[in-house]
């Protein structure tokens, strides 16, 4: 042992050195997280969950970044209603799952972040290869009425609906006909969180319908 | 009429396959070198910039195992060990100290946050003291809040964009379910005070049910006696003292250890590339032996085959060098990514950091060792009789 440094000294000095560890971890998930868009936190069960038919996913990433860059930002922008709707920059990467049975593909996860009453708002939907909603699932959301927002009953009203029925639907003005203008709000003190789940699923497909259902038409 | 530069590149292209390995050879150990030596300088001032953030220099905390601090607060902060707000007094009346401020972290569990639920951070500090220990903070919108008692918060840069919070917003405080009102942004510092939530400490202790704190954050006089101070602050019950400066000389010695040996690594790989490049211009001359005494013949002094042959060294070093240092530049963020992987702890912001006096001196330093290396086969080629190597076969 050196003499200059003793014992007592190294155990005090490790010590700090943990409590600054321990000061710095509030940071740590928040800084790893900020990086991916809006990603399944059990991939494997919620797709099980998601799609029941699925025997296989695959993950891929799209991003303005790589595909349309600003021009089809500002067209996705003007389609959900001319607002600031995406909250990310154009590099941020959209993960998709895509769905698989019997090494056929036969549908889509996709999941995007929306702004809530209370903090961000997680919301994935599955799709059919048609762009049909076949499950309708909130991750995240903040709010003492989560639980309301989260029963099957009101997830089912989604089910079956396509990118047609929320275009005849503005989630931002609160205007519009059709089966998204009559669902039906749970949490009544909650309007926030209620636009912003109709919002989140109308960017959800209209995002997947530039990305992907429009570049399988293509290619067809 | 050619320039001695145009003879030389001419020299090296001929033998296109060797030049290029040799190229390669000296590109990884200047990418390696400069690499090295921007980690050298970026931890440092990450380092140093991580902890001049934190607005103090001295932390005094309930005594306990750290180990056993950070489960706690992973727990969601249950048990934590508090301290009687009263010590903040009786600490500010030392000489030594310039400023202190009470703090009361608090770690909640959000079982929507991350992969099965995580711990969202809240710190709790005092409107008259917090800010002036952190005069570098700047807003991005809104600023602190209205009073001491308010349900208001400000967020991090980090914390604000992952939950999408403005000022005018809302949020909840998990498991409390208590709302606040979001009254700032920060804008990002690169450190942990990114994803950190502020609450005043008074909100946070009803919010919390107790009246007691966590941390008393002490800025030491400018000519104080730190380690006195220290020394003094032992002295109390059931206290334990962080102190950032030795905190910092403890990582610095960690990392000191590990640099050394990779210094050695690029040391060698500088070596091992100069052996190539004087192998190289060796072959080179050796197979030119006949030219250059036609060369000779013709007038040329030996002085002059010296710098021909010099000039070869001085083209691959340079080539090498600047494409080892462009390479370098454009992997810095890759070379970051691998040193936080491999490292117990690193500091926020950049890691590697170069800039255009770090690659010249690397460049610099290459060109020497280089130059250095080509003297023995230019000597060598300056040496050459014009009828010895004309007689020689080819």
């Amino acid at each position: 042992m050196n003499p200059g440094y003793p014992n007592r000294s190294i155990s005090r000095i490790l010590k700090q050195l943990m409590l600054l560890m321990v000061l710095m971890l509030p940071a740590v998930p928040t800084t790893t997280q900020a990086a991916v868009n809006c990603e399944l936190n059990y991939p494997a069960s919620d797709v099980a969950r998601l799609f029941p038919e699925s025997d296989n996913y695959k993950i891929s990433y799209f991003s303005f970044a790589r595909q349309g860059g600003e021009p089809l930002l500002r067209k996705v922008e003007a389609r959900l209603g001319s607002v600031p709707a995406l909250y990310a920059p154009l590099n941020v990467p959209y993960t998709l799952y895509e769905i698989y049975k019997g090494g056929k593909r036969i549908g889509y996860i996709h999941g995007v972040n929306q702004k809530g009453q209370y903090g961000v708002l997680e919301v994935f939907v599955s799709l059919d290869m048609k762009g049909m909603i076949k499950a309708f699932y909130i991750q995240r959301m903040a709010g003492q009425w989560v639980n309301k927002f989260t029963l099957p009953k009101f997830g089912k009203q989604f089910v079956g609906l396509t990118l047609r029925d929320f275009e005849l639907y503005d989630p931002v003005s609160g205007k519009g006909s059709g089966k998204v203008a009559a669902m039906t709000n749970p949490a009544p003190l909650a309007v926030t969180d209620f636009y912003g789940l109709q919002r989140a699923v109308k960017k959800n497909l209209v995002l997947m319908d530039e990305f992907v259902y429009s570049t399988q038409k293509g290619k067809q | 009429m050619i320039s001695r530069f145009q003879i030389a590149s001419k020299n090296l292209l001929r033998k296109k396959s060797r030049t290029t390995l040799t190229l390669i050879g000296i590109m990884l150990s200047s990418w390696v070198l400069v690499s090295l030596l921007g980690f050298n300088r970026g931890y440092e001032t990450a380092l140093n910039r991580d902890i001049d953030n934190m607005g103090y220099q001295l932390m005094v905390m309930a005594k306990g195992c750290p180990y056993e601090a950070a489960t706690m607060m992973l727990q969601g902060g249950a048990g934590l060990r508090y301290i009687e707000q009263t010590m903040v007094n009786s600490i500010a009346a030392r000489p030594e100290v310039d400023k202190v401020t009470p703090i009361l972290m608090q770690a909640f569990f959000d079982p929507d946050k991350g992969d099965g639920g995580g711990i969202a951070g809240y710190f709790g500090i005092d409107l008259a003291t917090y800010p002036g220990m952190k005069p570098f903070f700047r807003f991005r919108q809104g600023g602190w809040f209205k009073n001491d008692t308010a349900a208001e918060a400000v967020m991090g840069y980090e914390a604000a964009e992952l939950e999408q919070r403005e000022v005018g917003d809302m949020i909840m405080v998990p498991e409390k379910n208590v709302p606040l009102k979001v009254v700032g942004i920060l804008e990002r510092t690169g450190t942990q005070d990114d994803g950190t939530i502020y609450v005043p400490l008074k909100t946070l202790q009803k919010i919390s049910a107790i009246d007691k704190i966590t941390t008393i954050g002490i800025k030491v006089k400018k000519d104080a006696d730190i380690t006195k101070l220290e020394n003094s602050l032992y002295q109390l019950p059931d206290m334990q003292v962080v102190s950032f400066t030795q905190v910092k000389q403890t990582i610095m010695k960690l990392i000191s250890t590990a640099r050394m040996m990779v210094l050695s690594i690029a040391i060698i790989a500088l070596l091992i590339a100069m052996i190539g490049v004087v192998n190289t211009i060796l072959m080179s001359v050796m197979e030119r032996i006949q030219e250059i005494g036609i060369l000779k013949t013709m007038g040329a002094m030996p002085i002059d085959i010296f710098f021909l042959v010099w000039t070869e060294t001085l083209i691959l070093c340079s080539v090498g060098g600047i494409a080892g240092i462009g390479l370098a530049i454009v992997f810095a963020r890759l070379s970051d990514i691998l040193v936080r992987r491999i490292l117990p702890y690193s500091p926020g912001g950049e890691l590697v950091a170069i800039d255009i006096r770090l690659a010249l001196l690397t460049l610099a330093v290459i060109l020497g060792v280089g130059l250095l290396s080509g003297i023995y086969p230019a000597w060598k080629a300056g040496r050459v009789r014009p009828l010895d190597s004309i007689r020689s076969e080819g």
